[in-house]
């Protein structure tokens, strides 16, 4: 009676471990599109996610253009879009199962390079419940517990994508700091010495100009 | 359109295989589906930070002609520039590494010279790093847990794994934190110094003229 307990349990972990599909994140460099496919088995799972565009170097404005985000369902419905953002998170459901594309638009020529993360959890319902004798409620409150979880993981996913990008900005900062004084310095003793110079070629003999 | 049809035909397979009482050993559902351009290189990227496990499987899928998969080549290269996987002529492959360096570790894939169609490659990579890399299945034999023990494991595995990720925040946080006081500091030094620098090149500047024009009797 216990042996077939245990692999009763054992065998709803295995099915329960498997219905959490998750990515890690990734980044892409996008030049015009790039398109992302992930599989969803379940209709209704949520599908959540985040994108950042770490990569940029912004010369005269202050934030960047951003780029444009869609999700295609495997009706060939856009089910989510974004315009226009440098980063931001997404969570929607999953009208059906199927192939679904995630796809980011550069309008701009400047190749980005755009750190992203998806992921699709799945919760059983009570439809599932029903149709599946051994699935105890257990399992839906451990399946909301691991979707918690996974939210806080890729909320830290998407600070630490920002935060890099963060990074980039300063790096930029110190260098242009330091680029641009030194070559202040340099311009203003040249432009003085150029000046002097002037005055000298003005008061030269080879001008007939000075009395003496 | 395209890709309906081919979850059509991979939808009840998939429900099949995963929703019976076995295993559910398919990769498909965890991975992230790429297209290879027909010409150039697909690369993905990930910045990792050192010591940390990095487990990634990819697989080329085409429907067309199943008997006739397209072969690709694959390399990771580490932040240093170190070749950690090279593969060629494959249409599926493995690599498995822990990181040495932090930085950015950059896998790329690229269709092999031999197949001149103009079609794109479908890639399926996936891309586990830290716990998710983990070998559960080895652990719970080892250990002898199953069912909801396993799996409050597990959670207790990824609760320690956002404690770890914390803390790794709050340092690039403190790091990034000093660059930007160091380059606070360098702003006021450096407008300060090239205020002074104004100042001595006038300086100079007024003295040298004076000279000159004393020199060549003008004044």
């Amino acid at each position: 009676m216990e042996k077939i307990w245990g692999k009763t349990w054992a065998l709803m972990g295995l099915l329960l471990l498997n219905s959490v599909f998750n990515v890690s994140s990734l980044s892409v460099t996008v030049n015009d599109v790039e398109c992302v496919y992930e599989y969803v088995i379940y209709e209704g799972d949520t599908i959540s996610g985040n994108f950042v565009v770490v990569d940029h170097d912004i010369f005269w404005g202050s934030d960047h253009p951003g780029i444009d985000f869609t999700v295609t369902s495997p009706g060939g419905n856009t089910v989510h879009s974004l315009k226009g953002t440098s980063g931001d998170k997404f969570e929607f459901k999953a009208p059906r199962s199927g192939m679904y594309k995630f796809c980011f638009h550069n309008p701009y020529s400047t190749p980005e390079s755009v750190s992203f993360y998806i992921h699709i959890g799945h919760i059983p319902t009570e439809h599932d419940l029903a149709k599946d004798e051994h699935l105890d409620p257990i399992n839906v409150k451990i399946a909301e517990l691991r979707e918690a979880l996974e939210s806080v993981t890729a909320e830290q996913k998407y600070l630490k994508a920002r935060d890099t990008r963060h990074r980039h900005t300063n790096e930029s900062t110190r260098k242009r700091v330091i680029g641009y004084a030194v070559g202040e310095y340099i311009l203003l003793t040249l432009v003085s010495t150029l000046q002097v110079i002037y005055i000298r070629h003005l008061f030269s003999k080879s001008v007939a100009y000075n009395r003496v | 359109m395209f890709y309906g049809g081919r979850a059509a035909c991979l939808l009840p397979i998939i429900l099949v295989l995963c929703l019976t009482r076995n295993n559910c050993m398919l990769p498909v559902a965890e991975a992230i589906w790429l297209t290879i351009p027909s010409s150039g290189t697909k690369c993905v990227s990930e910045e990792i930070q050192s010591n940390v496990v990095v487990l990634a499987d990819y697989y080329v899928i085409d429907e067309h002609n199943p008997d006739h998969i397209p072969t690709i080549s694959a390399r990771v290269t580490s932040p240093f520039g170190n070749n950690l996987h090279h593969n060629e002529n494959a249409t599926h492959g493995q690599f498995a590494f822990t990181t040495s360096e932090s930085g950015n570790y950059i896998a790329c894939f690229w269709k092999d010279g031999s197949h001149k169609q103009h079609s794109e490659l479908t890639l399926g990579v996936d891309w586990k790093i830290g716990i998710a890399a983990k070998d559960w299945d080895s652990a719970a034999k080892k250990e002898k847990i199953e069912g909801v023990e396993l799996i409050l494991r597990r959670l207790q595995g990824t609760v320690e794994a956002i404690r770890g990720n914390l803390i790794y925040l709050k340092d690039r946080e403190a790091d990034m934190r000093e660059v930007s006081e160091i380059t606070n500091a360098r702003v006021a030094w450096f407008s300060i110094i090239s205020l002074g620098v104004c100042i001595a090149v006038t300086v100079l500047q007024i003295w040298y003229l004076k000279r000159y024009f004393v020199k060549k009797k003008l004044i």
